[in-house]
């Protein structure tokens, strides 16, 4: 993904490999057996998702701590 | 005709304690332990029943030897406990009886405690034993136990002495009686830094209380529920399951659990063994392995737990235990979470990992993370209406769920099931003993693994413990 406008909230992200912009759609995340449904931005052609970083060691890090098996 | 399914272990002979080799067997979709002993003759154990089979209930860890050990390797396991080097995990759990006094005499009692006079260990004397066992096993998690722990007045101070020596998360083993007559003792013993009861709790039907525990006991054990819960004591049920007495009783024992749910915790089965105190061994007859209760959860719940949902143990040998996690929402949804058996990844885990683990998850799930409401005590003696408690009818979940909305709930509304089944001396496993987490801190401050400290052949010889302080061996 390139983040053609490089700017916090107005940054449009375009797909490297389609040169598409992504679009916001419900995506599902899976960590062992447990699925998240999300809003996330995605290539409407490939399908890749982006993922910010914020999320990734935020919320998906805190849940992938509480769902990790003793 | 028997298929050729091999395992070769080592046993001990029930009746001298000699060890000897043993076999696991597949007959059907039954695993047979088979050993003989060149003088008591051949003896044969059933350890595994149906499916999940014991074949794919796997978990491969690589074994871990403790560095601190209170005694050489010399005559070998299970003879040489301290813990030795040949052992492969480290503790995540160690267990300290501190009183031999207890204010029933049940049935069965893994420790055959008893109402006689016998001398508690001094709190100088606790303090020596604890700073022993964490300089061996490092952090851990620590049990309570005896004997009925709260017939010490001075429980809380043990407590205290615990935190100061470093052990986070601190369980009460506890029949309830005090708890449910002494609110205060509860908020003391939760000031002091107790972080959890588990609370032998049989059944919701004070029938099964008489014949396991020699009297009605069921509206102490909500009793003391409501009070740990009010004072901020998360709770875990302990039952032991005994066959003609409380295998029909599991599901009922599950809902009840999930009424009473964020104050109680989760429930521990345990499957009863035949060491102790206990009624003479009925064979394989009264045999209740893992895959059984399993299957049971399945079926007395109605599907609202299910077989799938539960995994083998990332801490102790594969064959010891199971556990499943859970997420209850306030609205009533029961979600399991987790990894199923098999897909969490496929590599070997290091012991030293499994047990960091173990320790990090059994204090997050069965911790309770502020005062739980009140619930609803039934009427006395209106046995049946024990699940009345403040969740409405419970129902599964399953799909996608929202990812703020699991975050939210799960570190307040977790709930766990899990089992232990211990060993004695017909089923013992030396594989599943040296895979051992859970030690007992011995009066002369050695850590013993749990099957092996509470062990007595046929006519009740010791391997280790006697009751009267002293060890015997």
């Amino acid at each position: 993904m390139t983040d053609s406008a490089n700017s916090g909230n107005d940054s449009e992200w375009v797909c490297n490999l389609c040169e598409m912009s992504v679009k916001e759609r419900t995506v599902r995340l899976q960590y062992q057996r447990t699925i998240f449904a999300l809003a996330l931005p995605a290539c409407p052609k490939c399908g890749m998702v982006l993922i910010s970083e914020e999320l990734a060691t935020g919320k998906m890090a805190e849940a992938e701590q509480a769902l990790e098996d003793k | 005709m028997e298929q050729a399914n091999p395992n070769e272990t080592e046993s001990l002979c029930p009746v001298c304690l000699k060890r000897i080799k043993a076999t696991r067997l597949l007959r059907g979709d039954e695993v047979f332990l088979i050993k003989e002993c060149g003088e008591h003759g051949v003896f044969e154990t059933v350890i595994w029943r149906g499916e999940p089979s014991m074949v794919e209930w796997k978990r491969a860890k690589k074994p871990v030897h403790p560095e601190l050990c209170y005694g050489p390797v010399d005559k070998g396991c299970p003879f040489d406990c301290g813990l030795c080097a040949a052992h492969e995990q480290m503790p995540c759990s160690v267990l300290l009886e501190v009183t031999d006094r207890c204010n029933l005499h049940c049935a069965f009692c893994f420790a055959d405690s008893s109402s006689r006079k016998a001398e508690d260990p001094t709190l100088e004397k606790i303090s020596w034993l604890l700073e022993r066992a964490m300089a061996a096993a490092g952090s851990c998690n620590l049990q309570l136990s005896g004997g009925e722990p709260t017939l010490r007045n001075d429980l809380p101070e043990i407590v205290e002495i615990a935190r100061r020596i470093g052990y986070c998360f601190i369980q009460l083993n506890t029949n309830g009686i005090r708890l449910a007559a002494d609110k205060d003792y509860a908020k003391q013993l939760q000031g002091a830094g107790l972080s959890s009861v588990f609370l032998q709790f049989d059944g919701v039907d004070d029938e099964i209380y008489r014949t396991l525990r020699g009297r009605s006991l069921l509206d102490q054990k909500l009793q003391a529920i409501r009070n740990s819960g009010e004072v901020g004591l998360g709770v875990v049920l302990v039952p032991t399951l005994v066959k003609g007495v409380n295998i029909d009783a599991i599901g009922a024992i599950v809902r009840c659990a999930l009424q009473l749910s964020p104050a109680v915790r989760g429930v521990h089965f345990q499957p009863v063994s035949y060491f102790g105190r206990h009624p003479e061994l009925n064979g394989d007859a009264g045999r209740f392995t893992l895959p059984e209760l399993m299957r049971c959860l399945e079926e007395q719940t109605e599907g609202l737990i299910k077989v799938k949902d539960f995994s083998p143990p990332g801490g102790e040998h594969e064959h010891c235990s199971c556990h499943a996690s859970y997420v209850l929402s306030s609205e009533g949804k029961l979600r399991a979470i987790g990894a199923a058996n098999n897909d969490g990844c496929c590599s070997v885990v290091p012991g030293s990992d499994g047990i960091k683990k173990t320790v990090e998850n059994v204090s997050r799930r069965w911790k309770l993370l502020s005062p739980a409401p009140s619930f609803n005590l039934p009427q006395p003696s209106a046995n049946k209406a024990c699940c009345s408690g403040n969740n409405p009818d419970i129902k599964r979940a399953e799909g996608p769920l929202d990812l703020d909305d699991f975050l939210r709930e799960v570190a307040s509304r977790s709930f766990t099931l899990s089992a232990m089944a211990f060993q004695d001396a017909d089923n013992l496993d030396l594989e599943r003993l040296r895979g051992c987490c859970i030690s007992v801190i011995s009066s002369d401050g050695r850590l013993i693994p749990f099957c092996a400290c509470n062990l007595t052949s046929r006519d009740g010889k010791n391997l280790y413990l006697t009751r009267n302080g002293s060890m015997a061996r």
